[in-house]
């Protein structure tokens, strides 16, 4: 239960290579924040630098106000759950996960408190039974419950969790998913979750925290960086299949926008357009982002796009149609199984030629070159913050003086 | 179908390649290509057989041929132990008069128990302190991370090159000095079969780099020191390496000469069982009176060696193949 602030964290290894650039973040008590980029995104080492298995280059982490820069693990009062559940194989079940317990000195814990903590755990964690065994004789999904629950019964202020799900199988993964929703509500501590599975991060976190090649790209709530992405990556990373991008210009007639792609001429309303309209935009080239589950199979008409089918993907409630529009470009259509019938979905095959359309209220507008988003704002810094606060004072005083 | 039928088939068939358009003659074709076929393999099969059990033979009775060499010397010296006519040449190798005379003198006339004592003092002082810094070392080396760490790899790679005899001389002299010769020579040998036992690493660092790394950061969050992760968790998983590193530095001073004879210099108190042993034969009349007694003394000192041997050995081979396979 504590907060958890990283301030300007860098590492850079031997050799120069920098794995995470000035990493700043604050997280609240209590909260479950996921990490989530590609491999190699720096965000397993930035977790690392919390839990104090990896130097800290620069800059100061702090776990409940104290900075622990140069704290060893277990004096950090931490929990962490690792990818290949490393587990003690010469331990039993039970004292794995007693194994923290009986190193806790100043008070030591009784055998009887130990006992109970770690039955209690157990029962959380449906592995009552498998308590005398030794891990080698546990699958896949009981060991990593083990891990967690090893992890549980020590009292931590911050719980680590390093992909913890990656080396099950999809089915268990999901099982396991929605079990730590639950184990959340009940543990009731900090959270850091490291994970490359953009699902696992939408359904779990308070907060994710995108990173691309040691940088974050954004921080925010799963319908933050769902619906407003900052920028490309986090919208091309972000949901599943990937948001379709295509370069094509904003044209502005009058006080409306629409945008062109594929020879179309669709219409930005809603929202969108009056935050185009509110900033001042003017006509300009930009990447245009729209998601497959936006695009709609639609009758030959104008505004329409025409494409034809190059693979279809059967997923049972869905059928994901990759076309290739006229002018070559790729574009992934999600078409719920329910509005088609079955003639019609016997039709959908490679070669058919078909129409398909979006609406403006749900596209994504990117600046080509930056490939940062049309709507994003730089955040505020706390200097920006005080030096308005100055002016402000000066102001009042200047005010009072002249009264 | 007999035999030659079935072969003037297949001939048949091998010599009309169009058979296939007439049906009766295609089945023939069929039949005849696999009675070919199959033939074919067996006779592949057996050849195969008679070569494997040619070669089997041939590999048996070449290890045969290098079992009785190495054994000899080892069924003789037994055999002489046992022996009571007490010369050293006798023309003949089983005994005429077999007793226990040269173990009862061995223990009554010499001082084989106080050389035995000696040994196994310092075998063991040796075996424990050494088990201790090999294993610290091969552990540092393995899991920490620092200034050096490579160069001091090597440079002990580069000093392990060199025959340990160079460094004799200066050795006696340096413990002349300290005063750990001659009656000292027990805490002197421990010195010098210790001191130089962290350059041994090579094989327990194999084994410890093949242990997963997070078994120690695991170990390390839930509120581990350094030490702790060593001993409870890294050193139980390492049963095979520990017990490879204990017999390795036991054997060692157990049958050590050169050094034990140079330190013990002059004293009979301060010998171990080699120098001692050599000690009786020392001029030509001792070898025709003491040899047979030696030969027991040679058989005493094996059989704590062997019995470690025969209760370790599975471990023993673990470890040594500890460092490609995980244990």
């Amino acid at each position: 239960m504590a907060r958890v602030k990283l301030t300007n964290v860098k590492k850079i290894y031997q050799g120069n290579v920098t794995a995470v650039h000035d990493f700043n973040l604050d997280i609240a008590d209590k909260e479950f924040i996921v990490f989530v980029g590609p491999s190699g995104c720096g965000k397993s080492t930035t977790l690392r630098m919390v839990a104090g298995l990896e130097d800290i280059s620069e800059g100061t982490v702090e776990i409940d106000g104290e900075v622990v820069n140069d704290l060893q693990p277990k004096d950090r009062h931490i929990s962490m759950v690792f990818q290949n559940y490393a587990l003690y194989p010469h331990l039993t079940v039970f004292e794995n996960m007693a194994f923290p317990l009986r190193l806790l000195r100043h008070p030591k814990m009784s055998q009887d408190e130990i006992y109970r903590r770690v039955t209690e755990a157990a029962e959380v964690l449906g592995i009552t039974q498998y308590l005398n065994r030794k891990p080698k004789a546990l699958s896949g999904g009981q060991r990593q419950r083990v891990a967690i629950g090893r992890a549980m019964v020590k009292d931590c202020k911050v719980f680590l969790m390093d992909e913890p799900l990656s080396n099950l199988d999809a089915k268990l993964r999901n099982q396991m998913r929605a079990e730590i929703i639950l184990l959340r509500k009940k543990i009731d501590t900090t959270f850091i979750y490291v994970t490359h599975d953009q699902t696992e991060a939408m359904t779990l976190g308070d907060r994710i925290v995108i990173m691309k090649d040691g940088f974050i790209m954004q921080v925010g709530s799963p319908s933050q960086v769902f619906d407003k992405p900052d920028n490309l990556f986090v919208a091309e990373f972000i949901g599943a299949p990937k948001m379709n991008i295509v370069k094509t210009n904003l044209v502005k007639e009058g006080s409306k926008y629409y945008v062109t792609p594929f020879g179309s001429k669709i219409l930005v309303d809603g929202e969108k357009g009056d935050e185009l309209k509110k900033r001042g935009y003017d006509s300009q080239e930009i990447l245009l982002g729209f998601r497959p589950e936006h695009t709609v199979l639609a009758k030959k008409a104008e505004g329409a796009c025409h494409a034809t089918i190059a693979v279809n993907e059967m997923m049972g409630s869905e059928l994901h149609l990759h076309v290739v529009t006229d002018d070559g470009a790729p574009v992934i259509i999600r078409v719920p199984t329910i509005q088609l019938n079955d003639k019609e979905r016997e039709e959908m095959v490679a070669g058919k030629e078909i129409y398909f359309t979006f609406e403006g209220k749900v596209m994504h507008f990117f600046n080509p070159e930056t490939e940062v988003s049309l709507f994003y704002d730089e955040p505020v810094t706390l200097e920006e913050v005080n030096e308005k606060v100055e002016e402000i004072k000066k102001d009042v005083k200047e005010l009072k003086e002249k009264e | 179908m007999s035999e030659e039928e079935k072969k003037v088939v297949a001939q048949e068939a091998t010599n009309n390649p169009t058979a296939g358009e007439v049906s009766v003659n295609s089945l023939a074709y069929t039949t005849g290509q696999e009675v070919v076929k199959a033939e074919k393999k067996e006779k592949r099969h057996m050849g195969l057989k008679a070569k494997r059990i040619l070669g089997n033979t041939v590999v048996y009775i070449v290890l045969v041929i290098m079992s009785i060499i190495w054994l000899a010397p080892f069924v003789c010296i037994v055999l002489q132990s046992f022996r009571c006519e007490s010369t050293w040449m006798t023309g003949y190798i089983i005994p005429h008069k077999w007793g226990f005379d040269n173990y009862v003198r061995l223990f009554k006339n010499t001082k084989f128990p106080r050389w035995f004592l000696n040994t196994t003092i310092i075998s063991i002082a040796t075996a424990a302190l050494q088990l201790i810094i090999i294993l610290c070392m091969s552990y540092t080396l393995s899991r920490l991370r620092f200034k050096g760490r490579k160069a001091l790899m090597n440079a002990m790679l580069v000093l392990g090159l060199f025959p340990g005899i160079l460094g004799m001389i200066i050795l006696y002299r340096i413990l002349a000095d300290l005063n750990l010769t001659q009656q000292n020579a027990i805490p002197g040998l421990i010195l010098v079969y210790t001191a130089s036992s962290g350059m041994g690493y090579y094989v327990s660092k194999g084994f410890f780099d093949t242990l997963p790394k997070s078994l120690d950061e695991a170990a390390r969050v839930d509120g581990a020191n350094r030490a702790q992760v060593l001993f409870k968790v890294i050193l139980p998983l390492s049963k095979p390496i520990v017990i490879y590193t204990l017999l390795t530095s036991f054997m060692g001073p157990w049958g050590d000469f050169v050094f034990a004879r140079y330190v013990s210099f002059g004293t009979s108190d301060g010998m171990n069982v080699a120098v001692g042993l050599q000690n009786m034969l020392g001029s030509a009349g001792s070898i025709n009176a003491n040899y047979t007694t030696f030969c027991a003394g040679g058989v005493v000192v094996a059989i704590p060696i062997t019995i470690l041997f025969m209760c370790l050995q599975k471990y023993y081979v673990e470890g040594v193949t500890g460092g490609a396979v995980k244990g």
